[in-house]
């Protein structure tokens, strides 16, 4: 293993204090109350430092989003493989997938906010992990018709994009109208029935 | 109505004309109250006597062009015909087909649905009590006529198919679909559902 220098290091401490600064308040301001001169202050550093880092605001909202979105592909992974069949691994999926974002809603609200704009929300979208997300989906429903339990004409691509719909379109319940996890995890059940349910006939 | 009530709501009228424009052809972020007072050739003061902030003129502009869809829509709705999976294709057709007149000022209306400053009264997208009742008849006529399975939890198959058709607006965001690509698309989500309470 390569030592990193110690100008690298320092160069990757300053990174994650101005990202730290940057979640707290993304988090307390939304993304557009959020300004660079703010992030910059409160990680203790010149505008300029911050910039020496970081292209722009959506630069570092972006190494944000990829950070978590790849440990909440992780820990929606893990939970779908403890799915006794279809529906309850994709329900243990999303289910994980609302807790791990039950304690950090208003970063999840501005990833949502941002998503609807034309250029920011195309890349948010095409990030890997978001991509690991789909995947996730369309595995679950090719081993559910692999085991049987889904016919095999059962449109994977499109129940898959529906499913993945469905699992977004909660979020504002839990954002605005503070639902508990398993309020959110009814309704996600739900709705893998309702959606899954044309593939059960054969 | 007095002459002061009158004023106001002619200077309600301008405001909202002029940001219904800017929002559409600049962009929601892009366009400052300062620039709407200027093209309605009002004062900032007398915007912000009227209104509390630009995200509460764009949900005041929203709510007058839903008012507008859902006349449109009520009166179509009777007459719908064909099957359960027809009549909802249709009636989120004229949804496409509204919303798509103006896609950039819709996009901002999905975008503020998450807006940090949004106001109570506000009737932000994804919400919407209209669209989701008449969805609901639509389904309830269709237990009678017998396309739908008695069995059928109508409120769960609802909120599916607003998920569905909320999302489905990505298709404009990202990659300037139209209504019909969109319609396309939000057909085939209708028929797979309509699948799975089809009676047996």
């Amino acid at each position: 293993m390569r030592v990193p220098t110690r100008r690298a290091l320092a160069k990757q401490q300053t990174r994650a204090k101005v990202l730290a600064a940057a979640r707290r308040l993304f988090s307390e301001e939304g993304y557009e109350g959020a300004t660079i001169r703010d992030i910059a202050a409160a990680a203790g550093m010149s505008t300029g430092a911050v910039f020496a880092n970081f292209s722009d605001k959506s630069d570092l909202f972006r190494e944000i989003m990829l950070a978590d979105m790849a440990d909440l592909a992780e820990t929606m992974r893990e939970a779908a493989l403890r799915g006794r069949n279809v529906d309850d691994a994709l329900l243990k999926a999303f289910a994980a997938g609302y807790a791990f974002y039950k304690t950090q809603l208003p970063l999840a609200r501005a990833a949502f906010s941002i998503s609807w704009s034309p250029d920011q929300g195309q890349e948010l979208r095409s990030m890997p992990p978001v991509q690991a997300l789909h995947d996730l989906i369309n595995e679950q429903l090719v081993l559910g018709v692999e085991r049987g339990e889904l016919s095999q004409e059962a449109e994977v691509k499109l129940r898959t994009q529906m499913l993945f719909d469905c699992y977004l379109a909660n979020y504002p319940e839990a954002i605005f109208l503070g639902w508990s996890i398993d309020a959110l995890q009814a309704k996600a059940k739900d709705q893998i029935r309702v959606i899954l349910a044309g593939a059960r006939r054969g | 109505m007095s002459v002061r009530q009158s004023q106001k709501e002619a200077t309600r009228k301008r405001v909202l004309d002029a940001a219904r424009d800017l929002f559409e052809s600049r962009g929601y972020e892009e366009t400052t109250v300062r620039e709407i007072a200027r093209v309605a050739e009002v004062s900032v003061g007398s915007v912000f006597t009227t209104f509390s902030s630009k995200g509460d003129i764009l949900s005041q502009v929203m709510a007058d062009r839903l008012d507008a869809l859902y006349a449109e829509l009520d009166r179509v709705v009777p007459h719908l015909r064909g099957s359960t999976a027809d009549r909802l294709a249709s009636m989120f057709a004229i949804h496409y087909a509204f919303e798509t007149r103006r896609t950039k000022l819709f996009l901002a209306h999905i975008a503020a649905a998450f807006d940090w400053t949004l106001e109570a009264n506000s009737r932000p997208f994804g919400r919407n009590a209209h669209l989701m009742q008449v969805v609901r008849d639509c389904l309830a006529e269709g237990l009678v006529r017998g396309d739908v399975d008695p069995a059928t939890d109508l409120d769960i198959i609802v909120d599916a198919l607003m998920a569905s058709y909320a999302w489905t607006y990505r298709l404009a965001a990202w990659n300037g679909s139209d209504a019909e690509a969109m319609s396309a698309v939000f057909d085939r989500h209708i028929r797979l559902i309509c699948q799975g309470f089809a009676p047996r």
